[in-house]
């Protein structure tokens, strides 16, 4: 009278299998819905990280040396003569290497994003999701590059193989100090 | 004795579901850090590029002047309150600071892109289309300038396609205290 169901041990089984089922399904929707709610609570966080730490400094070293670049091919032009002439080829060089730097290019790699994926890819089979926007941007740049490929051959061969890197961000760098030295002005940007 | 029972298993799903939360949360957390610091990365290197683009631009006219020894000109006025403008914007995203702050970031913008316009047809000089449009390739809006606009409201408000972006920042900040039991 106590325990009946103690008699019949195919009953019990059963009973634990809904238990074991009925916790497993209570996890796993506590685990959904803590998910997105984690999400939610760090996404925020995240973006003002990589916005101040990342994304505003490297564009604006980035921005500042386009702007300069700018600004000497313009008052070079307006001027002529053997030594400004040289001066603005150089500038006009620079300034095409410069556009052509991506963002991509030159961001730093998030290790703990990285090290993220590959947890999922070891836990099971598919990957982490990538933001769709930033997937799409990277889509479009990889379409460009296949583009380049294909009119580097007919063009005039300008394309180099292989994405610039940082090291030559710093080289065009110092290549418009000097310029910036040789047009005898001074610029004062921090 | 029935009804113990069935309060202490409401109290059992209760935990079950508690611990997965927790879990997820965890969980959660990390991936809204990752995707959060990617979009933030982008969006900071897209507004400061442009502003840094002005920026460099308006401080080697200066040194062009300086050395040619023209000071006080309308180029140099344009520079001098150029240079002012993009002083005053933030290099933090805003909303993690106080949503309170009276800068009108869009404004600032329109008020930079319109100054750096100004200081082009001073020096007789085609504006990067920077301050038109947007040059970028991965641009897919149809309206270019108003879209462009419209980026630099989104930093802080909620607008158009990409409001599952931005609402990220919109009023107040997410936490999971709403969502949690």
């Amino acid at each position: 009278m106590d325990s009946p169901w103690d008699e019949n041990p195919d009953y019990n089984t059963s009973r634990e299998a809904e238990w074991t089922r009925m916790s497993t399904d209570f996890t796993n929707v506590g685990y959904r819905e803590g998910i997105t709610a984690g999400k939610e609570s760090a996404l925020q966080e995240g973006f003002d990280s990589g916005f101040a730490n990342v994304g505003a400094p490297i564009g604006r070293d980035l921005g500042i040396l386009r702007g300069m670049c700018s600004a000497i091919v313009t008052s070079l032009t307006s001027s002529t003569g053997g030594e400004t002439e040289s001066m603005a080829i150089e500038a006009r060089d620079i300034a095409a290497k410069l556009s052509d730097i991506r963002f991509s290019d030159i961001s730093p790699r998030d290790l703990e994003a990285e090290e993220h994926a590959r947890q999922h890819l070891e836990d099971d089979e598919h990957g982490m999701d990538v933001n769709e926007e930033i997937a799409e941007k990277r889509e479009v740049e990889g379409l460009e590059d296949m583009l380049a490929k294909l009119t580097a051959g007919t063009s005039m061969g300008a394309h180099e193989t292989g994405r610039p890197t940082e090291d030559d961000v710093r080289v065009l760098k110092g290549r418009l100090e000097n310029l910036v030295q040789r047009m005898g002005i001074t610029v004062n940007w921090s | 004795m029935a009804d113990f029972d069935l309060e202490s298993l409401i109290h059992v799903e209760q935990n079950f579901y508690d611990s997965g939360y927790t879990d997820g949360f965890d969980h959660g957390r990390i991936h809204g850090l990752i995707e959060g610091r990617a979009l933030g990365r982008e969006k900071g290197f897209e507004m400061w590029e442009e502003l840094g683009f002005y920026e460099g631009f308006a401080l080697t006219w200066k040194g062009i002047f300086a050395m040619q020894g023209r000071e006080d000109d309308r180029a140099s006025n344009h520079i001098r309150h150029l240079l002012e403008l993009i002083a005053q914007f933030p290099r933090v995203n805003l909303s993690a600071s106080d949503t309170s702050s009276e800068l009108d970031i869009p404004k600032l913008f329109r008020q930079i892109r319109s100054r750096y316009k100004a200081l082009c047809s001073t020096l007789g000089v085609r504006p990067s289309l920077r301050a038109a449009e947007n040059n970028s390739p991965a641009e897919d809006e149809d309206t270019e300038s108003q879209a462009e606009l419209r980026q630099g409201l989104t930093v802080t408000g909620n607008g158009g396609e990409r409001k599952n972006v931005w609402k990220v920042e919109g009023k107040g900040r997410p936490t999971g205290q709403d969502l949690s039991f």
